[in-house]
């Protein structure tokens, strides 16, 4: 799909008159004077007329989202909605330590990805693409863009009215059998009156168009609602000079930032936005960085099974592109320290280990992947063979030689820990702090050199 | 896309020739110094370079001048409609690579410094230890202090107007302001790549700070006209509305798309579905230009030179002996016109040699570039002017201090910038504009 034809895509639901071809204009003249004849006094003026929809506005479509959003009956199982994996507590990420979620008709069939945060991010997630400059040499030396945006952990959909159909079909998620069995359970939903007063009386007959109307509930209740946007950290109070950071949080930013150090501020922005508006600490780009295989995914058990991200099995239409094999999206550091579990594939449970990981895959990987029959470990081992030449050596901390020293020590891991808890959505700043000595912060990036 | 209507196009190309004509006459008039005796004699100034009041700068990045202008050229509308009614610049050369270095060249005279050569990533203030010969700023980092000098310096200073227009600007606010967008100085610069339309509807924003000359310069980011004078390129059909709206200098610089930098192959198009390459390069003139061409400054007394940043690679050898095959990629790094390196990276440094591994590159290759010497290559460069005749060729080398220098003798400007003041360095002549 071009994304000119996805814009209109997008409008149609808000904009009807305006999406339309110019030489449609015409016939849209012709039917909003039917609509105001409509108006005069007639006998039967209070029928209403079926071919015209009603285009709710923005406010009442994201009500009607929050409202499927919480609702545990558009499950299969009855026991599961949105919000019991995306809760809203966690930044709208996972409220517990499983590395993957439980779904299906019985609440008993796994996931095989870890379920993605999604506030913040999903506004302003670009719609996937891979451009690249037409010189090849700009490419290597200038501008060698990964692949970026898209939706979820791999990319595959461009917008949440899309996306959002994916958990309620899924059958390791909300388990649906079909559109018709959302809409069934939507239309006998408490809020069913409020979705036929904004959509038509008619609008659960048509099953695609009810069920697409859910879904653009469903994407205006996250694009807008403000739950996904708090921007009340700890680390928003300090950038609006309202808050200080203690000694290891202020270290474990400067090595956040510093790319002889930790460098994660290369891929998770973490400098005030040219607005003035705060960083959503990622750059959406795609990346892999061979993380270990994670026995706790039962699909796991098949050797031949690998999640490969980008190419695949979940996205499709890249799957002949082993370049991208392994890659997966970059996601946003806020309320990370509220998750237990890190990675697209869960496999750490403990955030410091995730760090260290960074710093050590390549220096001490005995101590992250499993030996072979040689007693040697087997780097990138959740990847096939022929991909693991495509995990990425080159950004530091993934660029040094072996035998050279971990990017951070231990304890420079936990200070980056103690920064990356600031993160965390729901700061209560102190009674009456001392703030008389702070001055307003500019950009974090510049006390990379300090 | 935006086309101008057929009969306004037709009306304003029937009004460009008439002003030709016209003007065309006003020439042999100059000539003919015989008045009617029932005329008082009319005083005519001869037709200098200085008749050129208004020029329009558009410049595409990134291609060989055998690319675009082959005869199997993907940009026909520049490579055959405009080379035919206008100015064929032959031997044009860019002055370094990669892309940055050659738009500060274009208005300040500067040669590369470290960093502007390697597009400046990190948008770093200049730290100045000294000035060298020909007012070469000596040192490292990319914003340049407000005492090194401008075009738009000298041309406000001269009560001249200028005006940059940067196609994207500003799409997304929170990436770049949409009047004089830069990065936060001393911070990544967030715009090297083109972002696309996002999910929650903002539009595609492929605006790249490092195509934007203006933004390298305190002079002018720390300046107040920056804000009025580098704005999107969506201001420019206002502007060309009348000669008193339309800048004296008019930069403008098409997106990463429109300017040829992205796509351009079947296998990557630009990050708004758009094919890029000089397939997109091509479709923004055949937009721009005629709309400036229509305009009352053009007509009256404008320029338009269309030229490229820089060239792309010279030569290609693929090595299938090692595993994996080896491809080097050698940049000729050509110079013209007695080009000197400047003084922050000598010439001593080239060739550059640089290795991508297979798992660098994700080519099914090691990829070894080769910089040969400091130069841009030859990109070759279109102008069209009612002072210009159609079909004029020139094979006279010219760079980007040449159009510098040009542009500042077309303003009247007694001072040349940087490499502009160059010893015996040469200017548009008679041998471009054959039509004054």
């Amino acid at each position: 799909m071009t994304p000119i034809a996805y814009m209109k895509r997008t409008l149609a639901g808000a904009l009807p008159i305006f999406a339309l071809p110019i030489f449609a204009l015409p016939i849209c003249a012709m039917l909003m004077l039917a609509l105001l004849a409509g108006c005069q006094p007639k006998q039967d003026a209070a029928k209403p007329d079926a071919s015209v929809a009603p285009a709710p506005d923005a406010t009442t479509l994201a009500r009607l989202g929050r409202a499927m959003f919480f609702d545990v009956t558009l499950s299969a199982s009855g026991r599961q909605s949105c919000a019991s994996c995306h809760d809203p507590d966690h930044g709208y990420g996972p409220p517990n330590r499983l590395a993957v979620q439980l779904g299906g008709p019985h609440l008993d069939r796994q996931g095989r990805r870890a379920t993605p945060g999604l506030a913040y991010t999903l506004n302003a997630t670009p719609i996937w693409t891979h451009a690249q400059a037409a010189s090849l040499t700009e490419r290597l030396t200038e501008t060698d863009n990964p692949p970026k945006g898209g939706l979820m952990w791999d990319g595959r959909f461009n917008s949440l009215h899309e996306q959002a159909g994916a958990p309620l079909l899924d059958p390791d998620e909300m388990a649906n059998e079909s559109r018709a069995a959302v809409v069934a359970k939507l239309a006998a939903t408490a809020y069913a009156g409020d979705f036929r007063a904004a959509f038509g009386p008619d609008v659960f007959a048509d099953v695609d168009r009810a069920f697409i109307a859910a879904m653009r509930a469903l994407e205006r209740f996250e694009l807008d609602d403000p739950s996904f946007h708090r921007f009340d950290s700890k680390f928003d109070a300090y950038l609006d000079g309202k808050a200080t950071l203690n000694a290891a949080e202020l270290r474990g930013l400067r090595l956040f930032a510093d790319p002889e150090k930790g460098n994660c501020a290369a891929c998770h922005l973490m400098d005030r936005r040219a607005d003035g508006s705060h960083p959503l600490f990622t750059d959406f780009q795609f990346a892999a960085f061979g993380v270990p295989r994670n026995p706790e995914i039962a699909a796991n058990a098949d050797p031949a099974y690998f999640d490969q991200g980008l190419c695949g099995p979940k996205r499709t239409d890249k799957a002949d592109r082993v370049a991208y094999c392994g890659m997966f999206k970059t996601p946003t550091l806020r309320n990370t320290a509220r998750r237990g579990a890190w990675f697209h594939n869960g496999r750490f449970h403990n955030l410091e280990d995730v760090v260290r990981f960074y710093v050590e895959r390549d220096l001490k990987p005995a101590r992250w992947y499993p030996s072979n029959d040689k007693g040697q470990p087997v780097l990138y081992d959740d990847l096939p063979l022929e991909a693991r030449r495509y995990v990425d050596h080159v950004d530091p901390p993934f660029d040094r030689q072996a035998g050279a020293r971990p990017a951070l020590n231990d304890a420079e891991i936990r200070d980056v820990v103690a920064f990356l808890k600031t993160l965390d959505d729901g700061y209560a700043a102190p009674p009456n702090p001392t703030l008389s000595a702070l001055s307003t912060i500019g950009t974090v990036t510049s006390m990379r050199s300090r | 896309m935006f086309k101008h209507p057929r009969t306004r196009w037709l009306a304003a190309l029937c009004a460009a020739a008439a002003a030709l004509a016209l003007a065309g006459c006003g020439s042999d008039d100059s000539k003919t110094t015989t008045a009617s005796a029932a005329t008082p004699p009319v005083v005519t100034t001869p037709k200098t370079i200085q008749s050129v009041r208004h020029v329009f700068v558009i410049t595409l990045e990134n291609e060989n001048y055998a690319t675009t202008f082959a005869d199997t050229s993907k940009a026909p509308y520049l490579s055959k409609t405009l080379v035919s009614q206008g100015a064929h610049l032959q031997q044009y050369f860019g002055t370094t690579h990669v892309s940055l270095g050659n738009y500060i060249a274009m208005i300040s005279g500067q040669a590369v410094t470290a960093d502007t050569q390697m597009d400046c990533m990190v948008y770093k203030d200049f730290s100045l230890t000294g000035m060298g010969d020909h007012g070469q700023a000596i040192g490292t980092g990319c914003v340049y202090p407000a005492s090194v000098k401008t075009l738009p310096d000298q041309l406000k200073v001269a009560n001249l107007t200028w005006r940059g227009y940067m196609e994207d600007m500003g799409n997304d606010p929170s990436r770049e302001s949409a009047t004089c967008g830069h990065p936060t100085l001393n911070t990544t610069d967030g715009t090297q790549a083109a972002q696309a339309a996002t999910a929650g509807g903002l539009p595609a924003d492929q605006y790249a700070t490092r195509h934007n000359p203006f933004m390298y310069f305190h002079s002018i980011t720390d300046s107040a006209d920056c804000a009025t004078n580098v704005v999107n390129l969506n201001k420019l059909t206002d502007d060309l509305k009348s000669v008193a709206t339309t800048p004296n200098f008019t930069f403008i610089t098409p997106n990463l798309c429109n300017d040829g930098h992205d796509g351009g192959s079947a296998s990557s198009t630009c990050v708004n579905g758009d094919a890029g390459g000089l397939v997109s390069a091509d479709a923004f003139l055949q937009k721009w230009v005629p709309l400036i061409m229509a305009s009352p400054a053009y007509q009256q007394d404008g320029l338009i030179i269309i030229n490229f940043d820089e060239s792309s690679y010279a030569t290609q050898v693929l090595d299938t002996s090692t595993t994996p095959p080896s491809l080097t990629m050698t940049f000729s790094g050509n110079t013209c016109c007695n080009q000197q390196p400047g003084p922050n990276v000598p010439a001593s440094s080239f060739p550059v040699r640089q290795s991508f591994p297979a798992s660098v590159s994700h080519y099914p290759y090691d990829i070894n570039l080769v910089t040969t010497n400091y130069g841009g290559d030859r990109t070759g460069a279109v102008l069209l002017s009612p002072f210009i005749k159609p079909g004029t060729v020139s094979t006279t080398p010219y760079n980007h201090y040449s159009m510098l220098k040009t542009l500042e003798d077309i303003f009247g400007i007694k001072e040349y910038l940087g490499y502009a003041a160059q010893e015996g360095l040469a200017t548009f002549g008679t041998d471009i504009f054959t039509n004054l």
